[in-house]
C-alpha cells in the first residue's frame, strides 16, 4: 500500500493526552493535543515551563507513550525508542568513558557498520560541527559548548529522519550560545532535516524556526502556530527589521498570558 | 604546580622521619629491658629473623601461599560476581528472586564457613579459595548492583535513542558506567579476602601468612609474629598500589 498518496507527513500528533499519577492526584501533563509536520520544517516548541514540552519530545522519540491518543512518525505509528528520532538531551548525554570519535560513532557501531566506514562518517560530522583535533579527548576535557557539538554530530552520524533538541543551548553561556545557534542553522540549511526543538527563548525560536508552536500551561496544548517567514540568512538586519518586531511582540503577548495562568495555578 | 610538589615531597619526609622515629622509640624501649622480648621483640629482632627466613627460603613460601589464595578466591569472585551483579542490578526481577538468597549469605562472615568448608572439602587448598570466595562474593555482588543503579537514566536512554538493544546498552553503557564504582567496591572487597584467607590459615593451613603466625605462637617466637603481621600488611600495601596503577589503565577517561 502507498503511503504516500496523502503528501509526507513527517510526523502525526493525534489527540495525544499524557497524564502521569501522582500522590497528590493526577498531572495532566498534554492534554488532545494535535498537529501534524511535513518534512524539511524547523518546527520550534515554545512555552512556559513545566507545559509538557520534553513530554511530548519523550513521546514522540517513544521513552514513554502517551496516555491516549497516537503519534506517527512517516505514516508508521511510535511503539517504542525509535533511532529515526536523533535526540540531543540539554544535558548532552555523552558517554563519559568514550572518546569524541567513539561517541560520534556509536549509533553506526549499533548498526553494526564497520569500523573504517563508521570512522570515516563520525570524521566527517566530527568537522561538521568543528571538532577536528579532538577526536582522541574525553567528553571531561571538553566545554559544555563542545559537548553540545559532540552531541549533535553524534545524532547526525546516525543519520536520523527526524532530529529532537530538548532546550539544548539552555544550559550554555550567551556567546557560545548564539555560536551554536549559527551552526545548527547552518546545518538545518545543507542536511535538510526535519527538526524539532524546545526552547523558552522567543529570539531563539524566531532566529531558527519556519514554524513555531506556542504551547499553553499545563494542561499542555497549543495556544498558538504560526508559520516563521522571516528571510534567510536571519543576520542581525533580519532581527531588526519590523516584521521581526511584529513577530516577536505576536508571540510574546500569548506566551506573557499563558506564563501568568500558570503562575496562578502554582498559587493556588 | 611546582608548590604542590614541593610541599607533596615535605609531607613525604614527614612522614619517613615519624616512621624512624617510632622505631627509635620502640628499639630504645625494648633495649632497655623494660619489657621481655618474649611479648615485644625489638625491631631489629624482627628484621633479624626476616633475614634468616629469607636465608632459609621460607619467607617468601608464606608470602606466595597466602597471596595465591587471595588471588585465586578473589578472582573468581570477580569474575561472577561482575556479570550477575550487572543482571541483578538492570532487573528488577531476577534481583527480586535472588534478594532473598543474597540476604541470608551477606551477613555470614567468612570465619562461620571455615568449619562446613572444613567438613566438605578438607584442609585443602580448594577450602582456601572457598572461603576467600565465600567471604567476598556477596558483599561485591551488592556493590555491583549498587553501581549499576547508580548509572545516570539518561545515558542509557541517549544509547537506546541511538539504537542500542537491551544488550548493547549492558555492554556499552551499564558496564563501562559503573566500572568506576565496581573497581572502587573491589578495592575494598580485596581488603575483605585478606582478612579471609588470614582467619582460614589460623584455623587450618600448613603454609601461608595465617600458619606463620599461628605456628610462631605454639613456639613462642614472639618476633616471627611481628613479622607475619608486618608482611601481611606489606603484602596488601603492595597489592593496593598495584591495583591503583591498573586502575588508571582500565578507566584512562578518570584520569586528569
Amino acid at each position: 500500500m502507498d503511503q504516500r498518496l496523502t503528501p509526507a507527513q513527517e510526523i502525526e500528533v493525534q489527540d495525544v493526552s499524557k497524564v502521569f499519577p501522582t500522590k497528590e492526584g493526577d498531572v495532566v501533563a498534554l492534554k488532545d493535543l494535535s498537529f501534524s509536520l511535513s518534512e524539511g520544517v524547523f518546527l520550534v516548541i515554545v512555552g512556559a515551563s513545566g507545559c509538557g514540552k520534553s513530554t511530548l519530545l519523550n513521546l514522540i522519540a517513544g521513552f514513554t507513550r502517551p496516555t491516549s491518543g497516537k503519534i506517527f512518525l512517516r505514516g508508521e505509528e511510535v511503539t517504542g525508542v525509535t533511532p529515526q528520532c536523533g535526540m540531543i538531551f540539554q544535558q548532552y548525554a555523552l558517554f563519559p568513558w568514550k572518546t569524541v570519535q567513539d561517541n560520534v560513532e556509536f549509533g553506526l557501531k549499533m548498526k553494526r557498520i564497520p569500523k573504517k566506514e563508521r570512522s570515516e562518517i563520525a570524521a566527517e560530522f566530527i568537522d561538521l560541527v568543528g571538532l577536528r583535533g579532538f577526536e582522541n579527548s574525553y567528553p571531561k576535557a571538553l566545554s559544555g559548548g563542545m559537548k553540545q557539538r559532540v552531541s549533535i554530530a553524534r545524532a547526525l552520524a546516525n543519520d536520523p529522519e527526524v532530529m529532537l533538541l530538548d532546550e539544548p543551548f539552555a544550559a550554555l553561556d550567551a556567546m557560545t550560545r548564539q555560536v551554536l545557534q549559527e551552526q545548527l542553522a547552518r546545518i538545518y540549511e545543507k542536511h535538510k532535516k526535519t527538526i524539532i526543538f524546545i526552547t523558552h527563548s522567543i529570539d531563539e525560536a524566531l532566529l531558527l524556526s519556519s514554524r513555531i508552536i506556542i504551547m499553553t500551561a499545563r494542561p499542555g496544548t497549543i495556544a498558538q502556530d504560526l508559520v516563521n517567514d522571516l528571510p534567510y540568512p536571519r543576520n542581525a538586519s533580519v532581527q531588526l527589521s519590523d516584521h521581526y518586531t511584529r513577530l516577536k511582540k505576536d508571540i510574546w503577548n500569548t506566551v506573557q498570558a499563558e506564563v501568568l495562568k500558570s503562575m496562578e495555578v502554582e498559587a493556588d | 604546580m611546582k608548590d604542590k610538589k614541593g610541599k607533596g615531597l615535605l609531607y613525604a619526609y614527614i612522614s619517613v622521619a615519624s616512621f624512624v622515629f617510632f622505631m627509635l622509640i620502640w628499639e630504645i624501649f625494648c633495649r632497655l629491658g623494660f619489657i621481655e622480648p618474649i611479648f615485644l621483640p625489638a625491631p631489629s629482632l624482627i628484621v633479624l629473623r626476616a633475614v634468616k627466613m629469607v636465608d632459609q627460603g621460607t619467607l617468601f613460601v608464606h608470602v606466595l601461599a597466602s597471596t595465591r589464595r587471595v588471588m585465586v578466591g578473589f578472582m573468581v569472585s570477580s569474575l561472577v560476581a561482575i556479570p550477575f551483579g550487572i543482571f541483578l542490578g538492570s532487573s528488577r526481577k531476577f534481583k527480586a528472586v535472588f534478594d532473598p538468597l543474597i540476604s541470608l549469605l551477606r551477613p555470614l562472615p567468612s570465619m562461620s564457613w571455615i568449619p562446613i568448608s572444613l567438613l566438605w572439602l578438607g584442609i585443602t587448598e580448594t577450602q582456601k579459595y572457598s572461603i576467600v570466595f565465600m567471604g567476598s562474593f556477596a558483599p561485591s555482588l551488592l556493590y555491583i548492583i549498587e553501581a549499576t543503579r547508580g548509572i545516570d537514566p539518561i545515558l542509557i536512554s541517549a544509547a537506546q535513542n541511538l539504537g542500542a538493544s537491551r544488550w548493547d546498552v549492558m555492554r556499552e553503557v551499564i558496564l563501562p558506567g559503573a566500572l568506576p564504582q565496581i573497581i572502587a567496591g573491589l578495592k575494598v572487597m580485596l581488603g575483605i579476602a585478606w582478612t579471609c584467607i588470614i582467619s582460614a590459615e589460623l584455623v587450618a593451613a600448613e603454609e601461608g601468612l595465617g600458619f606463620l603466625i599461628m605456628n610462631a605462637k605454639e613456639y613462642f617466637q614472639t618476633d616471627t609474629i611481628f613479622l607475619g603481621m608486618l608482611l601481611i600488611s606489606l603484602t596488601v600495601i603492595v597489592i593496593d598500589v598495584t591495583f591503583r596503577m591498573i586502575e588508571g589503565k582500565i578507566l584512562p577517561w578518570t584520569r586528569d
